[in-house]
């Protein structure tokens, strides 16, 4: 259902140019499977919330399992599913939740509220010119998980 | 738990100029704190100048008389110098009174702050008693002049038209004795006046302020015998020099009068009617200047509209600072001559990468894509070796002792 309403895309020239046709709106790119039980959860809150952000954000899914897009999953060091990642300008902003991994959000979110906080967090912070903001979901709803090195 | 605070009688605070019903709490207010200190600096600075009379005691002129008057915040009452000699003879002696002291103490009960500050506001005995013997030692010195010029003041008024008179008493004493009961003055003086003092008045007037001349008023007596007046022969009337040459004044007559200036109309012979004015209706000269160029504005407002339009997005100006900022404008461009059919001269890479911040690099974004990018050629050649080389075949493990053995059974 909400990859009828959110774009998926499976090519590394259509990543790249839905990365830089995004001017001054944040991009909101989710990489992961339609499949996955906790993907589908997290698609169903983006689908939910694309409108409310419409104003300020994009939103657009990234299917993993194409061949085209491995070397974005190499790139941004992609080892969960779902991970999504947040662009502004091209430029990619980093994101301290309390994990070991600033630079993208693991899992799904909770409720509608805290993606379109998190999404606003960012769009705030990057037309301060910040390139890292704060988290605005509280620790609870933050998941969980253990990075391991190079999958050591 | 609290107890529900008293209501006392409304009060009136003098220091506040308000009314209130917090009883003697007031006084503690942070508020009412301020205000009564700078009230009472106030009165402070009053007190400093009658003070620096009290040691400098000089005579009082009867026209300065009124001028030279206090109000006494504690006593409520106006204290005004008339029939005193030496300036601040009165203020001083209500200052120092048993009565102005109980109604400090009184103001200072009901307002606060303490009691210590009583002798800023009032002036001691002795104080009073070395005035008066200044005051006696400087009245004996000037005795025969002072009463001398007191006499001849006593018959004149305090209005200040006189003052002229006061300032010619030279000429005071050639007059004949009426014409010590001078006429107020009727026209105030000016520059212009004196510099043309010699025109025949009225009519050079008209001339030179394009007014009429049956608009002015008529003196039928030139005051040419008033002796304060000695500023030639004609009398003018009053001019400003920055009166408008309104077209509302066309009509106007204003008639002179003794105590106030006399004024003149001027005609609008030199402005048309026809134009119009704000109460026709008529629109402003300075817009009909700019006819031409009005609607040149109009149509390059228009255009920029047009262009805002164009542009999709918000109209209102971001952030130079923000986040790629400059990529962003960068991108604006190329993407409007996308739009109008320009052919593009650079085609998006294969290998582009955004700009990203990878979670096991340190350093800059730059570094962390070089580093990708050397990863992927490495990647690049071991896969290509791989591919290049023979297949490998697999053998199982064979010990040194094993391999010993069958080369010695194969030998033996």
């Amino acid at each position: 259902m909400s990859s009828l309403l959110l774009k998926t895309l499976t090519k590394k020239e259509e990543i790249d140019r839905i990365i830089r046709d995004t001017i001054d709106e944040v991009l909101v790119l989710r990489f992961g499977r339609c499949t996955d039980t906790v993907c589908l959860q997290h698609d169903d809150i983006l689908a939910k919330s694309v409108t409310d952000v419409s104003k300020f954000a994009k939103v657009a899914l990234v299917d993993v399992d194409s061949e085209d897009v491995q070397v974005y999953v190499k790139y941004f060091d992609i080892t969960w599913f779902p991970s999504t990642v947040f662009f502004f300008n091209a430029h990619h902003l980093k994101l301290d939740s309390g994990t070991a991994d600033h630079t993208k959000w693991v899992g799904a979110f909770h409720i509608k509220q805290d993606f379109i906080d998190v999404v606003e967090a960012i769009y705030r912070g990057a037309m301060k010119g910040k390139m890292i903001v704060q988290c605005p979901v509280p620790p609870e709803r933050i998941p969980k998980y253990q990075l391991l090195y190079k999958d050591v | 738990m609290k107890k529900p605070s008293k209501k006392s009688e409304i009060e009136y605070c003098k220091v506040c100029r308000l009314h209130h019903d917090h009883g003697s709490r007031h006084k503690y207010f942070p508020r009412h704190k301020y205000l009564l200190s700078t009230f009472l600096d106030r009165f402070r600075t009053k007190i400093a100048d009658v003070r620096f009379f009290l040691k400098n005691p000089s005579v009082l002129r009867p026209q300065e008389q009124s001028q030279n008057r206090v109000w006494c915040v504690f006593c409520d009452e106006d204290i005004v110098e008339l029939g005193s000699s030496f300036a601040c003879s009165k203020a001083i002696n209500h200052f120092a009174s048993s009565d102005h002291l109980g109604n400090i103490k009184q103001f200072l009960s009901k307002n606060g702050p303490a009691m210590d500050c009583i002798d800023d506001f009032r002036i001691t005995e002795a104080n009073v008693a070395k005035w008066e013997k200044k005051c006696q030692s400087l009245g004996n010195e000037d005795a025969s002049s002072f009463k001398g010029s007191c006499e001849q003041l006593s018959g004149t008024s305090n209005d200040i038209h006189n003052k002229l008179a006061f300032k010619t008493m030279d000429k005071i004493e050639n007059v004949p004795a009426h014409h010590i009961n001078v006429l107020p003055l009727q026209y105030n003086t000016n520059e212009y006046q004196i510099s043309h003092s010699e025109l025949p008045g009225v009519a050079h007037y008209g001339s030179y302020l394009n007014m009429d001349a049956s608009h002015l008023p008529l003196r039928t007596d030139p005051p040419t015998n008033l002796p304060g007046n000695g500023f030639g022969k004609h009398s003018i009337p009053f001019r400003s020099k920055d009166y408008p040459s309104n077209q509302e004044e066309e009509n106007k007559q204003i008639k002179g009068s003794y105590s106030s200036p006399v004024m003149t109309s001027i005609s609008s012979s030199h402005s048309s009617d026809a134009c119009g004015n704000v109460h026709s209706g008529a629109p402003p000269p300075w817009l009909d200047a700019n006819d031409g160029n009005s609607s040149n504005v109009q149509l390059n407002q228009s255009d920029m509209s047009s262009f805002q339009a164009k542009i999709p997005g918000k109209t209102r100006k971001l952030n130079p600072n923000r986040v790629g900022a400059a990529w962003a404008e960068r991108r604006k461009i190329e993407m409007e001559m996308e739009k109008r059919g320009h052919a593009m001269n650079s085609k998006v890479d294969a290998d582009w990468l955004p700009n990203f911040g990878r979670v096991w690099q340190s350093g800059t974004r730059k570094e962390s894509r070089k580093e990708f990018e050397k990863e992927k050629r490495k990647l690049i050649k071991t896969e290509s070796i791989s591919t290049e080389s023979e297949p490998v075949e697999i053998q199982p493990y064979i010990s040194k002792r094993a391999r010993r053995e069958s080369g010695e059974n194969g030998s033996g």
